[in-house]
């Protein structure tokens, strides 16, 4: 094969890369849109891994924000982050395998 | 006759067969053990390909050697069938696809463009080894190790230029190792401290019912489109339908725990087993090295520098650092973006958002792969 052909082959094949993936794009937007449609109440309880932490932290109440699978409900980004790299180092478990559900602030009665 | 017997069991043994070559072959496999053990570079599968290297280099073991009629072939010949007919890299996407959650890439779509993007480099490789003098169906096996995704690297070899694999099965998997390496300095060049820094907003929650169509549609669409890569996304997407359909639970812990560690080693000694010294100490083996490395190099600029383009487009939101996650080593690729991103703003967590372009990379490399195989298979 020549240098030329291998550009071409080249140009043709990411081209055509680009063009499945984008393809994707349209179909998980479009599903995303008819489900929005039809299932307003969209959010069902989400798949729970086979490893999860529920961490309880006293604190006020605020608003609950979702960021994929992890719920945070009155903790900010950045607590949430401290709190997972805490647990992370305590247990000795890569950040990477552990999963989290949710990370919600709880008033101590 | 006491000498003489000990002379027969030292001409009959190994110690008096072995070469300097397979000496070489089992000093290379030491270092691998050692860079797989002492430096934990991908050591699930770098320890395997390492002792199966060390098991083909010992002369007269005959632990590959075929079956020639009534004659018994080698343990390791019968479990190699298991590569050769592309089994074990598709059972290894069946876990994957079970320890996978596609919800950050459901969540932002928009990372698939950063998965193909970061697939750049396998088009680059494939152009320099063809004007090196590799034939195309080398070339693309070669170029197919910046898509950073061994079982990929492994399944497309096997179909193209087999006698390549011990090389661009070892090149990958140490080139997947080194990523918190090639990446950093890449990545630094490539963006400013103000794109570095930005923190990217929460990704939306993906509802049960997307999670669960996602690998539908996407087996439907990429087998009708492209047929050879039919065994890995296949594989990889009913892996992901076992977790996300949350009613086979069983099966999903068989497939992302016992069957992947299985396979990992059946994968990885026979593939090691390959790597006798008549087969990897060639002047090809450096070469291939060497692509493998440009391989990489550039599918991380291509993320990186789509990335750019997103920032831009995006108005800043979109942190260019999550680009060179697109390379699909899941998911080390995205904990250096991690890193760095912490590096330069100390609240910046990209770990979540860097995991999109991630798994989207694994898509992209198995599409490229199938795409290549389509051209040249």
């Amino acid at each position: 094969m020549s240098f030329f052909d291998s550009i071409l082959v080249s140009i043709f094949s990411m081209a055509l890369v680009f063009l499945v993936l984008a393809s994707l794009y349209a179909l998980i937007q479009i599903f995303a849109k008819l489900v929005g449609i039809f299932k307003h109440e969209a959010a069902l309880p989400v798949n729970v891994p086979a490893e999860q932490a529920e961490v309880l932290d006293e604190g006020a109440k605020g608003p609950e924000v979702s960021a994929g699978e992890l719920r945070l409900k009155g903790v900010d980004e950045k607590t949430a982050a401290m709190i997972m790299a805490i647990i992370s180092h305590e247990s000795g478990i890569p950040l990477s395998e552990l999963q989290f559900k949710s990370i919600k602030a709880i008033e101590q009665s | 006759m006491f000498i003489d017997a000990l002379k027969t069991i030292w001409a009959e043994s190994g110690f008096a067969a072995i070469t300097w070559q397979q000496l070489v072959m089992i000093a290379i496999a030491c270092v691998l053990i050692y860079l797989a053990i002492v430096k934990k570079f991908e050591p699930l599968l770098l320890l395997t390909i390492a002792f199966g290297v060390l098991l083909a280099n010992l002369p007269l073991a005959g632990l590959m050697k075929e079956e020639i009629g009534s004659e018994q072939g080698g343990l390791l010949h019968y479990l190699y069938l298991g590569v050769k007919k592309g089994i074990y890299p598709s059972l290894i996407f069946l876990g994957i696809g079970a320890m996978t959650d596609f919800g950050p890439l459901i969540a932002r779509p928009s990372s698939l463009f950063l998965g193909a993007a970061a697939q750049f480099g396998i088009f680059i490789a494939f152009t320099i080894a063809n004007l090196i003098g590799f034939t195309p169906q080398e070339a693309a096996s070669i170029g197919i190790i910046g898509g950073a995704d061994g079982p990929t690297a492994i399944f497309t070899t096997t179909r193209l230029a087999p006698d390549l694999l011990p090389a661009i099965a070892i090149a990958a998997y140490s080139y997947m190792a080194l990523i918190p390496m090639i990446q950093p300095p890449l990545m630094r060049l490539l963006t400013t401290k103000k794109e570095r820094e930005v923190k990217m907003e929460q990704l939306r929650e993906v509802s049960k019912l997307e999670k669960i169509c996602f690998p539908i549609v996407v087996t439907i669409f990429c087998v009708l489109l492209l047929p050879s890569v039919a065994p890995l996304i296949g594989m990889l997407m009913l892996g992901n339908l076992f977790r996300e359909s949350g009613v086979v639970e069983r099966l999903s812990d068989t497939a992302q725990n016992a069957l992947i560690n299985i396979v990992t080693i059946f994968l990885g000694v026979t593939v090691g087993a390959t790597a006798n010294a008549e087969r990897f100490l060639r002047p090809e083996t450096l070469a291939i090295i060497g692509l493998g490395l440009v391989a990489f190099m550039f599918s991380t600029i291509g993320g990186l520098l789509l990335g750019k383009l997103m920032y831009k487009l995006s108005g800043g939101k979109i942190n260019p650092l999550i680009g060179s996650a697109g390379v699909s080593a899941v998911p080390m690729a995205a904990r250096v973006s991690q890193i760095e991103g912490q590096k330069a703003n100390p609240g910046n967590f990209l770990l979540m958002h860097a995991m999109g372009p991630n798994v989207a990379g694994v898509i992209g490399s198995a599409v490229a792969a199938g795409i290549l195989m389509a051209l040249f298979g």
